[in-house]
């Protein structure tokens, strides 16, 4: 499968046989390397044969093979012209996403107070194979219907978080009727929680500024020690994505549709199995915006309680939430016409450019902060939506894996990788040791390329980096 | 163990074979639970049965996969020992799947999130019952 360089970061697949769109994979030569020696370039194809889909099966600069989709991978599809929903371009962890959170404090008052904010957050932070969550499951219904916005009713968080939400923390059209009882029980103990794998709480320190007006109005300055959290909707997404692709499953043969892989199990948005899709996932991705939104009123207690200050005076406020795996009706340009489209995002962040309607006002002449978290070790990036993405408002959601978990064990131990954190001067706070090295930084790629390469393409421009000094992974 | 481990850049997969169908879907439950923890058959204190039908033997081990990872979350167990028997047809299947806590047990592997049904095989090769499931983890 030869994909052609068509410009320094774009490579082309022409549609050939179900494909009904070229695959467009934006990446440096070292990423394409990577991606030529797993299967994710061929995903990239499979899902340009989804119905309905256009201008291209589209992936990101830290697009890495992943089941169905690739991660990384965007595809929209239109609406009235017999389009899908494919509740595998989504995933399980619907709604997983990021959370960035400034403070008043620099590295030297970090330094002063490592010891207790790291012991803190190690116990006020759940996570692990079955650590039970911060709130209590009685809060979880209206949460399926108000997101983040039910949890700040129940005293977590504070007032002005809602608008620097993605969607105010609220995903629209939620049915939780029809999530199951099933997924409510996998969640019931999880409302609060971080989960394990990828997912973590960091806290950073701004290392660079490369856009001084987009910092300002953030609210970022060089030094400023930050809090990114990553975590998404916990077993009760993984539930209801596992029952949807039962239902588009089955469903998807009385529409005609017939995909080159099940993964991608799919139905027209506006079939009843289609609407009950998005409305179990905006249910689910509720969940999402809640479970980041109450973890983060825990960091801000945990950072409180070392500085002896109240939570209100660490200046612990919202930068952004963003999420990177959703399916959203957006109406964007194709072809010189306005489209109604579902934008499938697998690993991918929305990243709404200067003057987009939906964003807060302060953020309209700067554009959507997009955060780009990078691998424990290594640094992260804060980037902002530009005007003319060519990807329907999309850019990276990370740094995207380059080595297998198998393989990332092989290479060192938990124990050496923790031990090479805290000598770089990272904190760890791990829920496995063992478990350590799967996540280690050399089974990533070079996150500086991956926001090189979006600034390149076109997908989003550099706003500031920031660089670990302390991890409580899950 | 007659499974195997396969890469995959960001997810977990294993392969297996076995003599029959019965055998094949004991030992794919084995390898999906002996990715997040390895603990011998003998340590397990409590048992589950789940049953389960499906139109086709693909869709029967993704659902009891699915339905045991479902059992394990919600109880909190880890699985280590299995009891498997087939229905009619292989459309059918009866699994006691005996574990303990999680707690006590140390972590090899992250915890899977879902069975999915990418690159998935389960088809008879020159009479031997043939296995591959990815898992998002």
């Amino acid at each position: 499968m030869e994909f052609r360089r068509i410009s320094d970061v774009v490579w082309e697949l022409a549609a050939s046989g179900g494909m009904t769109v070229p695959g467009r994979i934006f990446a440096s030569e070292a990423i394409m390397e990577s991606v030529r020696l797993e299967h994710a370039s061929t995903q990239v194809a499979n899902v340009a044969h989804l119905p309905g889909i256009v201008k291209a099966s589209f992936a990101m600069p830290d697009i890495h093979w992943g089941y169905g989709f690739p991660i990384g991978g965007v595809a929209a599809t239109a609406v009235d012209e017999g389009g899908v929903v494919s509740p595998g371009g989504v995933g399980y962890d619907i709604c997983c996403g990021v959370r960035l959170l400034a403070s008043k404090f620099n590295e030297a008052d970090f330094e002063r107070h490592r010891d207790s904010v790291m012991g803190n957050l190690d116990h006020a932070i759940p996570r692990g194979l079955g650590r039970g969550g911060i709130a209590e499951a009685s809060l979880i219904p209206e949460v399926l219907l108000r997101g983040a916005a039910a949890a700040l009713d129940a005293g977590y968080g504070w007032e002005d978080d809602l608008e620097k939400c993605e969607e105010n923390g609220t995903s629209a059209g939620a049915n939780p009727s029809v999530i199951s009882d099933r997924a409510v029980t996998r969640g019931q103990s999880q409302l609060g929680s971080l989960g394990a794998g990828n997912h973590f709480l960091e806290i950073q320190v701004v290392d660079e500024i490369h856009d001084a007006e987009a910092a300002s109005v953030f609210g970022l300055a060089e030094g400023m020690v930050v809090v990114m959290l990553h975590c998404g909707s916990r077993g009760l997404g993984h539930q209801t994505c596992t029952d949807q692709l039962q239902t588009t499953g089955a469903a998807m043969h009385r529409y005609g549709i017939t995909v080159p892989d099940r993964q991608l199990a799919c139905v027209p948005v506006s079939s009843p199995e289609g609407r009950e899709y998005l409305g179990a996932m905006a249910a689910a991705a509720n969940f999402a915006w809640a479970n980041r939104h109450i973890l983060a009123h825990a960091a801000r207690g945990a950072f409180a309680d070392a500085f002896g200050v109240s939570p209100k005076k660490t200046g612990m406020r919202l930068i952004f939430d963003v999420a990177h795996n959703l399916a959203k009706i957006e109406t964007h340009e194709v072809a010189g016409k306005l489209v109604e489209l579902c934008v499938h995002r697998k690993g991918a962040t929305r990243a709404f450019g200067p003057g987009h309607p939906d964003l807060p006002e302060d953020l309209i002449p700067v554009g959507q902060p997009v955060l780009v978290p990078g691998s424990m070790g290594t640094a992260s990036w804060v980037l902002r939506g530009v005007s003319d993405n060519p990807a329907f408002a999309s850019a990276a959601h990370g740094a995207g894996r380059l080595m297998s978990r198998k393989k990332a064990k092989q290479k060192e131990s938990g124990g050496q990788v923790r031990d090479q954190l805290e000598a770089k001067g990272i904190s760890v706070r791990p829920g496995s040791v063992r478990l350590l090295s799967e996540e280690a930084p050399y089974a990533y790629k070079d996150v500086d390329e991956v926001a090189e390469v979006c600034a390149r393409a076109g997908l989003a421009a550099k706003v500031a980096r920031l660089r670990p000094v302390g991890v409580v992974k899950g | 163990m007659a499974y195997r481990v396969l890469s995959h850049t960001a997810d977990t997969g294993i392969e297996a074979t076995a003599d029959s169908l019965t055998g094949l879907i004991g030992e794919l439950c084995a390898g999906m639970f002996g990715l997040v923890a390895s603990v011998v058959p003998s340590a397990a204190r409590k048992w589950v049965e789940v049953s389960l039908e499906a139109p086709s033997v693909e869709e029967l081990v993704v659902d009891t996969l699915s339905e045991l990872l479902y059992h394990a979350e919600v109880e909190n167990l880890t699985f280590c020992a299995f009891r498997v028997s087939m229905g009619p047809d292989d459309l059918a299947v009866k699994v006691q799947a005996g574990g303990l806590s999680v707690d006590a047990v140390e972590p090899v592997g992250p915890p899977i999130k879902a069975v999915t049904y990418h690159d998935l095989v389960v088809e008879q090769r020159d009479g031997v019952w043939y296995g591959r499931v990815y898992f998002d983890v």
